[in-house]
């Protein structure tokens, strides 16, 4: 690991002093790690000697300047500097030889003392280079706060929690990440939705005099159509003690059913759901509640119908099959569309949507928490002091701005209240004006570091401690830092390595770091896109809003013991274990798991380990329809073994063709397609990948025929070895350790820093790996390692150092796009 | 006068802030009230809007076999028979800045980064995306000050959630059609809810007046004061952040200017008034969604809250399916129909869906009266997509047809091009129709001929 400490030793106790002077002398400290013996030997070979004559042997025949097949030609290299300036490529060029991969199966292989040779030896170089450049910490773009930042910000700072950013437009994202500062960008649309964001937060932080007035509140979930529909629930904030009308609907098909309606668990209301002709079915009670959050549930379940629904029934029954046949006979061409647009119609009996009018006659509500934490100065509702403004607001900005406000800043806000209470508000409408202005400034919506010398890219700063303790929440919480990380910053602790560990410690165990799971892991392994997969619900019954919602939970929690128990982070491929409820459990074919409470479940002897082989992933990485081995190897290069292949070249298209049905299994299909020369040398390594996942269907549920025919779930990796099965390519992943933990490492990086990695983080990446292994792995030294690294600790004025930018990792996902 | 007004009362708020207090949208405000104007002359403005389809069209059933006036309307536009005579069919436009041109796969990003651009995008997937202005934006840097909202940026798809999305191309080329600039996207809003709130405000003192008025001052105070930080910040950084203060700064300028029409609307008592109940938030079902926002957007037009809007029906590369017109296939998956002709037949059949809505809304604008004409007269109204044939996402012979602006063209026809043209000239000359022109846009050549001469 880079250290650190020797740099800022230099630093002095100030701490945003400029160090130039010390990284001109001292430059060696970042690449220590490579300062080792066989390096120090200077190998006297050159370009010419060494990789001149192997690309000749090995490579030119594809690789040279007229076929430049897959955009590389190797031959216009001619000495390190050239591959110094296309550093990531010839990273990728070394990875490839070295597992066999390259040259291709077919072509005369080299001897592995010449692969060897080759690919140590410029690694060498690289080494070298690294030793001797000068350490660039790159530097954090002004970062807008995206949705969950804003969200989580505005909870932890009034203790308001109604996701005032749900309506905000999405953020864009950028390598795979929602919160890479340089992508997140301000539109006009956006502020209009900030100052109304600010407004409602203000009016929730500060009531108005004014009882709260009646409003409808509605909850009315997407229903699939394979959802039993018997039950629904939704938590309601009861703006004020009152009277509310509570409504259920229920909807579908006529069938004879008797519901209930319950408050805080508590019955309120039973119905019987009639079978009559053209009735709204709403059920509804007026009662008197108290203020807060009320959790409000319904359930429902059969009963035996009156003689008098049976006849109203089977009339219907016949009234609607005769509409059908007319339909039918009208257009006989599109009957199949008509009978599933039938079925579609006419779902069987569900509970639908609440509906929550209200308050009347309401009581006022208990002042908030945001009260309390606003009015700091401590006078009662209605006899506030004028002069207390200065002290609230200068204690609120230092709080939302993330560091210590300057008088000026308070003087100016408290102008501000002061006019808006001359033009006629009152104290508290005028103090509301002022949280809504904070909650506007650039100064919250943005994370912004200041630099000494903000256009002199050589100047290198170590962020001050306050600018740390956002990194860090932000990093660990998407989230403002909290008291404790402010006292610690204003106390000009932070930095100190001893303090920092304990804070790192003590984040992670919060509640607060299920953010990074989200946040984080959501977005790495693509977890977040499960809510908008749409498996086919008559290919996949079983599939509906409960399954995919304890697909998600399995996953978030398995992530989190990872995250809470600090394990090993080769668990997240292979582990044992899962999270299971009784729902999920059966969807596996595992017993004994009874109800609906996860619980950890030991998973020897089942056909499961490890995140690959969970519901959720293996549905992300299907099709509507049917599984795709591609998606699944390409999610796999791309998210475990960093090596996402190229797109397909210009006009050769896609060889899955994207959902549209097949004929035979999958696996032959897909051998069929691989025949293509042009496609075979990517697909060669996504496509066996994906096979081996083949057991599993495109909702992840075990099989073992597909298309009538068994399921053959061997193959080999390019270097040739071979597996069968999900069990022994997760055993083969695991051996790679170098390539999983670099993948986590830079996904995590590009996560915890909110830009994409360039060559001058490489250093720091490689350490952290090192660190990382000779440390067993622990994910919490994954997240020092990072927190302790020179680009998450210091900074530096903008402009460019190199020449050279790496390329963003480029990662394409199922539901969208891509040929 | 009403300015003259404003102005004193504001000033003597800002008194308080001390320090001389720039009021940045002053200058931005000298069209006066644009709808009043409107009315008071019975002329009813120029608005466009842009309808936009993804994932390439079945064009067997699109394009009518006859040109001219006596030309049939084939299977996909028959909901349009009713307007027949308002809808003009565009054959044979192209959208170059779609082609690959040495970029590689993702053509679906490139289409709807291109469509409205005529600008071929930089492939990228990270922080230096680029490619154009959009058409609408060009006119709504010039018309849209008259009125409220600028323009109005509608979906029915949110933007993608995870990773990134078309073949190494930035999510953003795919979640927004409309771009303010070269670098700034402007995304959709898909949530009626939001829309609505966005039309008439949220606003809790909507029945008083002068609550109304004192916020309205309130939220100018503030943003004076923010766009204050934002220079005093601005000073001490790199140049990087710099740019994206600018960003966050014009934007600022953008709401104020709105903040200070709603406030003369207040005092003008010229409020528009919804015609419509508040939405509860997104129905599940396309077909509802997509009339909600085309009501929405109908009445944005109306009260002209907005002259200018685009509407992405789907996101580009969407795989949404259709159940509800019996169709469980992902769109994306069924538009690589291989030929196949019945997955090219579920293909159209998506295709008339998104079309049935379509047409529910100029049949809408048709039956509403503006000045001495309907609404559809003075609306021009593109429905298209950047992508003609889904499975070989060929960016030539584009399905393109205007409805409405009949007082500017000469609609109830078919025409054909040849199959080079740039959309880029038809972009052209629907400028000119909304009275500001331009030189040229994206990749244009020439205005778009056959459009208002001949039969």
């Amino acid at each position: 690991m880079p250290r650190l400490d020797i740099l800022l030793n230099c630093l002095g106790r100030s701490g945003v002093g400029l160090i130039t002077i010390c990284l001109v002398s001292g430059g060696y400290i970042l690449g220590q790690n490579a300062q080792s013996k066989e390096d120090q030997a200077r190998s006297p070979l050159t370009y010419e000697q060494v990789v001149t004559p192997f690309v000749r042997q090995n490579c030119a025949a594809c690789h040279n300047e007229k076929l430049k097949t897959a955009g590389l030609d190797l031959t216009s290299y001619h000495d390190v500097p050239s591959v110094l300036r296309d550093r990531d490529r010839w990273e990728k060029v070394i990875r490839r030889v070295r597992a066999g991969e390259m040259p291709p199966k077919g072509m005369p292989q080299p001897k592995p003392e010449a692969i060897a040779g080759v690919t140590d030896w410029i690694e060498q170089q690289f080494a070298e280079a690294d030793r001797s450049a000068t350490p660039d910490p790159g530097r954090l773009t002004a970062h807008r706060l995206n949705r969950a930042e804003y969200n989580n910000t505005v909870r932890d700072l009034l203790s308001i929690n109604f996701k005032p950013a749900a309506d905000f437009p999405a953020d864009d994202s950028g390598y795979g990440f929602d919160n890479i500062g340089d992508v997140l960008s301000v539109s006009p649309v956006l502020m209009e939705k900030y100052l109304n964001a600010a407004t409602a937060i203000a009016n929730r932080a500060i009531p108005g005099d004014a009882l709260p007035r009646p409003t409808r509140m509605r909850f009315s979930p997407e229903h699939s159509p394979n959802d039993d529909g018997m039950e629904l629930e939704n938590r309601f904030e009861f703006p004020a003690e009152g009277e509310y009308d509570i409504k259920v609907a229920v909807n579908g098909r006529k069938e004879p059913f008797r519901l209930h309606l319950l408050l805080d668990g508590k019955e309120i209301k039973t119905a019987d759901v009639l079978i009559e002709k053209d009735k709204p079915r709403s059920y509804e009670i007026r009662l008197h509640i108290p203020y807060g959050e009320h959790l409000l549930s319904s359930t429902m379940e059969p009963r035996t119908p009156s003689p008098q629904e049976v006849a109203t029934a089977n009339r219907l029954k016949l009234e609607e099959e005769a509409d059908f046949r007319k339909a039918v006979a009208k257009h006989p061409e599109d009957a199949k569309q008509i009978a599933l647009q039938r079925a579609v119609s006419n779902p069987p009996t569900f509970i639908d949507a609440f509906e929550v009018h209200g308050p009347y006659n309401a009581l006022r509500p208990p002042l908030p928490e945001s009260y309390r934490r606003i009015f700091v100065c401590g006078h009662p509702p209605g006899e506030h002091n004028s002069a207390c403004s200065r002290v609230d607001l200068a204690h609120f900005a230092q709080l939302a701005y993330r560091r210590p406000v300057t008088p000026d800043e308070v003087s100016r806000l408290a102008s501000l209240v002061g006019s808006a209470q001359n033009d006629g508000m009152t104290f508290e409408q005028a103090m509301r004006v002022g949280l809504e202005a904070i909650l506007v400034s650039p100064n919250f919506l943005f994370r912004i570091e200041h630099d000494p010398k903000p256009d002199d890219p050589a100047a290198v700063h170590r962020v001050n401690d306050y600018e740390l303790a956002s990194r860090l929440s932000y990093f660990l919480w998407s989230s403002m830092p909290d008291e404790e990380l402010l006292d610690s910053a204003a106390a000009g602790h932070l930095h100190d390595e001893s303090v920092l560990s304990a804070q790192v410690k003590r984040m992670l165990q919060d509640p607060k770091s299920d953010a990074l799971v989200a946040n984080f892991f959501g977005q790495w392994l693509e977890l977040r896109n499960l809510d908008s997969m749409r498996p086919d619900p008559d290919d996949f019954p079983a599939f509906n809003a409960q399954l995919r919602s304890a697909m998600y939970t399995e996953s978030k929690l398995f992530v989190q013991s990872i995250v809470r128990e600090d394990h090993n982070v080769f668990d997240l491929l292979n582990g044992k274990y899962t999270f299971l409820n009784e729902r999920l459990a059966k969807f596996y074919g595992i017993p004994g798991v009874v109800g609906n409470q996860f619980r950890r479940v030991d998973l020897d002897g089942t056909q499961r380990s490890g995140i690959l082989t969970q519901a959720s992933i293996l549905t992300v990485t299907s099709y509507p329809n049917r599984t795709s081995p591609v998606l699944r190897g390409k999610w796999i290069l791309e998210n475990v073994l960093n090596a996402p292949p190229p797109p397909p070249p210009p006009g050769v298209g896609s060889i899955d063709a994207k959902g549209g049905p097949l004929a035979g299994t999958m696996r032959q299909q897909m051998e069929k397609h691989r025949a293509n020369p042009a496609c075979a040398t990517c697909h060669v390594r996504m496509d066996p990948l994906g096979f081996a996942l083949e057991n599993y269907n495109a909702v992840g549920q075990w099989r073992t025929h597909d298309a009538g025919q068994p399921i053959d779930a061997s193959g080999s990796l390019p270097d040739g070895r071979s597996f069968r099965g999900s069990a022994e390519l997760k055993t083969l992943l695991a051996a790679d350790k170098e390539a999983f933990a670099e993948c986590l490492t830079e996904k995590l990086m590009i996560y915890a820093l909110g830009r994409g990695l360039e060559g001058y983080d490489r250093p720091a990446l490689k350490g952290i790996v090192k660190e990382l292994s000779s440390n067993d792995y622990r994910f919490s030294t994954l997240i020092s390692g990072i927190v302790n690294s020179v680009p998450f600790q210091m900074g530096r004025g903008d402009g460019n150092t190199q020449m050279t930018t790496s390329q963003p990792t480029v990662k394409t996902i199922n539901t969208g796009g891509g040929k | 006068m009403i300015l003259t007004r404003r102005h004193v009362s504001r000033r003597t708020l800002l008194r308080g802030l001390g320090a001389a207090v720039a009021l940045p949208v002053l200058d931005a405000m000298t069209p006066a009230l644009g709808a009043a104007e409107a009315v008071s002359r019975k002329i009813a403005p120029n608005r466009m809007v842009f309808v936009y389809v993804p994932n390439g069209i079945d064009m067997r059933n699109w394009t009518p076999a006859a040109e001219g006036r006596a030309f049939q309307l084939p299977k996909i536009l028959s909901s349009l028979s009713p307007v027949q005579d308002d809808i003009l069919v565009l054959s044979g436009l192209m959208d170059h800045g779609g082609e690959a041109l040495g970029d590689g796969p993702g053509d679906h990003a490139r289409a709807s980064a291109s469509f409205l651009t005529g600008v071929h995008p930089k492939k990228t997937a990270g922080s230096d995306i680029s490619v154009g202005i959009s058409v609408d934006q060009l006119a709504a840097q010039k018309i849209g000050a008259v009125t409220r909202l600028p323009s109005l940026e509608l979906g029915c798809e949110d933007g993608h959630l995870a990773g990134n999305c078309d073949s190494g191309y930035a999510c953003a080329y795919v979640n927004s059609i409309s771009w303010r600039s070269a670098t700034v996207p402007n995304p959709p809003e898909v949530n009626p809810r939001a829309v609505f709130e966005r039309l008439f405000g949220n606003d809790e003192n909507a029945g008083d007046p002068s609550a109304r008025v004192r916020n309205a001052r309130a939220r100018q105070s503030i943003l004076d004061l923010v766009a204050d930080d934002t220079h005093r910040l601005q000073s001490g950084l790199g140049q990087t952040d710099r740019r994206k203060l600018d960003e966050y700064f014009t934007a600022i300028r953008e709401v104020e200017r709105q903040v200070e029409m709603m406030e003369k609307q207040i005092e003008s008592n010229s409020v528009a008034l919804p015609a419509m109940a508040k939405p509860d938030g997104v129905p599940i079902e396309f077909a509802a969604h997509a009339r909600l926002m085309f009501d929405l957007l109908a009445i944005a037009l109306q009260t002209d809250t907005t002259r200018i809007s685009t509407f992405m029906l789907a996101r580009e590369g969407s795989n949404r399916s259709y159940r509800e017109i019996g169709i469980s296939e992902g769109h994306h998956g069924l538009s690589h129909h291989r030929n196949d002709p019945a997955l090219m037949d579920k293909v159209a059949a998506i295709n008339r869906h998104h079309m049935d809505q379509f047409a529910y809304f100029v049949d809408k604008l048709k039956k509403t009266t503006d000045g001495e004409g309907t609404l559809l007269d003075s609306t021009t109204i593109l429905y298209g997509s950047g992508i003609s044939d889904g499975n070989r996402h060929n960016h030539d012979n584009l399905p393109v047809l205007l409805a409405g602006g009949s007082r500017n063209f000469k609609t109830g026809r078919h025409v054909r091009y040849s199959r080079s043209e740039p959309v880029s000239n038809l972009y052209l000359s629907i400028l000119d129709a909304a009275g500001v022109p331009a030189d040229h846009f994206g990749d244009s050549q020439n205005r778009l001929e056959l459009l208002s001469d001949l039969a």
